[in-house]
């Protein structure tokens, strides 16, 4: 099958940081090309590089054969190469049928009314929709639309404005095992019909299950394209990582008495039904609580009245020897030795815009170890989050003083575990810590909170990826619109928290 | 088309040399710079400044004043003759209390626009303590100026608490108490604060132990007042704990919140404290310049405040710089008016351009421009 897409020689620079050096990329008409690799590997620099929003220091680009230069986005669709982002790039408060007509390439030429255009773009929808049955409806305004149905107009949105090269960044990161099957086998429909798909992932099973060739990145270059069904996961593993990771070791847990006891909690709201719709539950001292459930069931929300920047409008949350948080500050909480891992690092655990060393600090500044209210003692604050730095193993962290927003997906969230987990423990609240994380940082962010439970911390851990779920937990939750619907000790039936997941919605 | 067994890439570590281009057929990439050390920012800062006082120059030539003259005004003058100096620090006082009061309040991501009703109010609270001699004359003048920083503080207490218990914006809240402020001030001095000896609208003469003492040849007080609070200023925002505190609300409140900073507490500490020294700075026009209550705050005390914290990226000791800076400007700017029959307005021209300057400077301290290759 001819070639449709081919970089050679890529390099790229950011700030004098090698991001690719030398790397190379094939992708033939009619495959689902997997790019694999762990955070930082050079993935998304690749495709940006393809989808011509980073413009490369040197090397080659051909679409067909041809060589080509590409000045922006626009210029990409005019070659039908198409991205849809990991952070999806529409217009909240639009209509689907709006942001799609805003991606398509303008024709100078086209004497067609905006109405007319509309039009065009709805009817367009709707075929295209139907074809693949996405059910999208092209009326409704994006922020209406689940994660799932977003990522389906952002695929909508790329294929109507003409991609036969279809790139999709981390396409599963953000879906429930079933959403992200089904968007795996369109992507396979759509190579079946002549399309090139590739997708960046860190997934191996993704890989494994729906990929025709996978190409394998390391630190900023290629390291081998193979055939997935050749090779075994662990050869894969070995290749993305460069070495292979051992297995944790399974320590049998000890539960103690109850340490945190949720009841009836509810959260208030505006419209429709309230994101907390009376949860019930307890996490006891030593256990890791999972909580599975399908995203935008109430997680988020839960997460936050937790952490208590959320306020509800009925039900307690009882800590055992400190009574009811909900009249509790932040720092109070914090105090009473609750930690708090939050899903949106950069929206409630770090700002990317102060250093490393503050925003490690912060979480122990007001137990004084940095010295009375009136002297703020840098040095030892440095010397702290330097220590950390090194026992959490945060890499890129050039100096403690350079911003947060720097680091990388995995590294932030180590930073955040960093500080969380520099204090004494009583209680964990952790969503979806390994969230974009590669598979050897997802490993040591679940050996930090198996180390807290040992420790005797009683962890709650909220997450909508039931492998996490399910290999961390000592007993599983499932929540549906904001209710917990049902409870599973461990082994735990994977197929049944699945059906308990979907059967209540 | 899986027929690729295991095909290894040879790597190659070294990057490839970008053969030379001729600097104009380049093409340039505009690219987000990731981090800029504080040495390039000040050079990148003082460029900026220094194209603005170009263009400001260039317009002073263009309304008839010689290049010549420019620099004789502005910097022989002012550091050489020891009476322009103390003009120029005279002035400088109470505009660094301001500027510090305006830094203040924006690292807690709170728009002061009413510095000036609260200077007002430092001034009336001032002359209030004169005006019925209460405390004995030697604690008068320090009784002042405690009134003084009461009064202050008490005006940007409704906009504060308006904007933290019901989300009023404090931008037209803190505004339009100015002009109730200082419609206040004309009642007080067309009415029962005129001074009974003359029939002008200004409340009666200070006694002179209630006015800020020279020292060193005339040189006012105020300043050392000045220079003081603006290090207990950067002390807090730099070395204190609540500055790192300041840090975080100023960064994004959500992530402080969540990271246990008393979000709510630091920004209700930080406006007061803010409307304090504005209302200080008001006890020095009066107590320091004027020697009684008088409407000399047409000045644009407020707009020159936001501009000295704008300018001085809300750093006190920057601001401090800048408003001596600003305040040359001023005393410049009104011998300017004298001989050479220019406008006061021309000295807010140049605070503008300035203003724009530096702002623009910041783009580049956010981007930079790349050679990326010669042109297709």
């Amino acid at each position: 099958m001819p070639n449709a897409l081919a970089l050679s020689h890529i390099h790229k620079s950011f700030d004098g940081f090698m991001a690719l050096a030398d790397a190379h990329f094939t992708a033939r008409w009619g495959e689902v090309h997997a790019l694999l690799g762990e955070n930082g590997a050079g993935k998304s620099s690749l495709m940006n590089i393809a989808a011509g929003l980073y413009a490369p220091e040197s090397g080659q680009l051909l679409v067909d054969d041809n060589p080509v230069q590409l000045g922006g986005p626009r210029d990409a669709a005019r070659h039908h190469i198409g991205m849809v982002h990991q952070h999806f790039k529409l217009v909240q408060p639009f209509t689907v049928a709006e942001n799609i007509l805003l991606g398509q390439v303008p024709d100078n030429d086209d004497v067609r009314s905006y109405r007319q255009r509309l039009t065009d773009v709805r009817n367009a929808i709707l075929t295209k929709s139907q074809e693949l049955q996405f059910e999208i409806d092209p009326d409704q305004p994006v922020a209406r639309l689940s994660v799932a149905a977003q990522q389906r107009v952002e695929i909508l949105k790329v294929l109507l404005a003409g991609a036969r090269i279809l790139i999709l960044d981390e396409p599963t990161a953000v879906l429930t095992d079933q959403e992200a099957a089904r968007l795996l086998q369109t992507s396979q429909a759509l190579a079946r019909q002549g399309a090139a798909v590739i997708l960046v992932t860190h997934k191996m099973a993704d890989v494994q299950c729906y990929a025709d060739r996978v190409t394998v990145m390391r630190g900023g270059r290629t390291v081998a394209t193979i055939n997935p069904g050749a090779v075994h996961e662990a050869e894969l593993v070995r290749l993305a990582v460069g070495e292979t990771l051992p297995p944790p070791l399974a320590v049998p847990p000890h539960p103690g008495a109850a340490r945190l006891v949720l009841r009836a909690m509810r959260s208030s709201s505006h419209d429709g039904p309230p994101a907390l719709n009376g949860i019930d539950l307890s996490v006891h001292a030593g256990e890791i609580y999972g909580l599975a459930g399908v995203g935008g069931n109430g997680q988020t929300e839960l997460a936050q009245a937790v952490m208590g920047v959320l306020s509800l409008q009925s039900g307690t949350m009882e800590l055992a020897g400190f009574g009811d948080l909900c009249t509790a500050s932040t720092m109070q909480r914090r105090d009473m030795g609750i930690a708090a891992i939050p899903a949106d690092r950069y929206g409630l655990a770090l700002v990317g815009g102060l250093s490393v060393a503050e925003n490690f600090g912060i979480g122990q500044v007001h137990s004084g170890r940095y010295g009375r209210s009136w002297w703020l003692n840098h040095r030892r604050m440095a010397k702290d989050a330097e220590a950390a730095v090194q026992t959490f193993d945060i890499k890129g962290v050039r100096s403690i003083r350079q911003k947060a927003a720097l680091l990388s997906g995995g590294n932030a969230q180590k930073l955040v575990i960093a500080r969380e987990f520099s204090r004494e423990l009583r209680m964990v609240l952790v969503h979806s810590p390994s969230r974009g994380l590669d598979v050897r940082a997802t490993a040591q962010v679940h050996e930090r909170l198996r180390a807290a439970r040992d420790a005797g911390a009683a962890v709650l851990l909220i997450s909508e990826d039931l492998d996490e779920v399910l290999a961390l937990s000592d007993r599983i939750g499932v929540i549906v619109r904001g209710k917990i619907v049902a409870e599973f000790g461990v082994p735990a039936d994977r197929q049944a928290i699945g059906q308990a997941m979907v059967a209540h919605g | 088309m899986a027929d690729l067994p295991l095909q290894q890439t040879a790597p190659s570590p070294v990057p490839p040399r970008v053969p030379h281009v001729p600097w104009l057929s380049r093409r340039y990439a505009l690219e987000l710079r990731q981090q800029l050390g504080w040495s390039q920012q000040l050079v990148i800062f003082v460029m900026s400044v220094l194209v603005g006082l170009l263009i400001s120059g260039a317009i002073l030539v263009a309304a008839g004043v010689s290049p010549q003259d420019i620099l004789n005004e502005f910097v022989v003058q002012t550091l050489t003759d020891p009476q322009n100096l103390r003009a120029v620090l005279f002035q400088a006082a109470p505009m660094v209390m301001v500027g510090l009061a305006a830094a203040l309040a924006f690292r807690a991501r709170f728009w002061n626009l009413g510095l000036e009703g609260q200077m007002v109010c430092g001034a009336i609270g001032a002359t209030f303590v004169s005006l019925h001699e209460i405390g004995p004359p030697a604690l008068r003048l320090w009784l002042m100026a405690v009134c003084a920083l009461l009064a202050g503080l008490v005006w940007v207490v409704t906009p504060v608490v308006m904007k933290l218990r019901l989300g009023i914006n404090e931008i037209i809240s803190s505004l339009m108490l100015n002009y109730v402020a200082v419609n206040f001030l004309l009642h007080l001095l067309y009415g029962s604060w005129k001074d009974p000896k003359d029939a002008f609208p200004y409340s009666a003469k200070f006694q002179p132990f209630e006015r800020l003492p020279d020292f060193l040849d005339g040189f006012s007080s105020a300043i050392v007042l000045s220079a003081v609070v603006a290090v207990a200023v950067w002390w807090l925002v730099d070395k204190s704990r609540a500055g790192l505190y300041l840090r975080f609300v100023h960064s994004n409140q959500r992530v402080a919140d969540a990271v246990g900073v008393p979000v709510r507490r630091m920004v209700l500490g930080t406006v007061l404290l803010s409307g304090a020294l504005a209302g200080l700075a008001g006890f020095m026009v009066a107590a320091g310049q004027e020697g009684r209550l008088t409407q000399a705050f047409y000045n644009g005390y407020g707009f020159s405040g936001i501009l000295i914290a704008f300018l001085a990226r809300n750093n006190p000791l920057a601001a401090s710089a800048v408003a001596v800076l600003v305040a040359t400007l001023f005393v410049a700017g009104r011998s300017l008016q004298v001989f050479y029959q220019i406008p006061f307005s021309m000295v807010q021209l140049i605070q503008a351009i300035l203003v724009i300057c530096v702002a623009s400077s910041d783009f580049f301290i956010r981007h930079r421009l790349r050679a990326v290759g010669s042109k297709g």
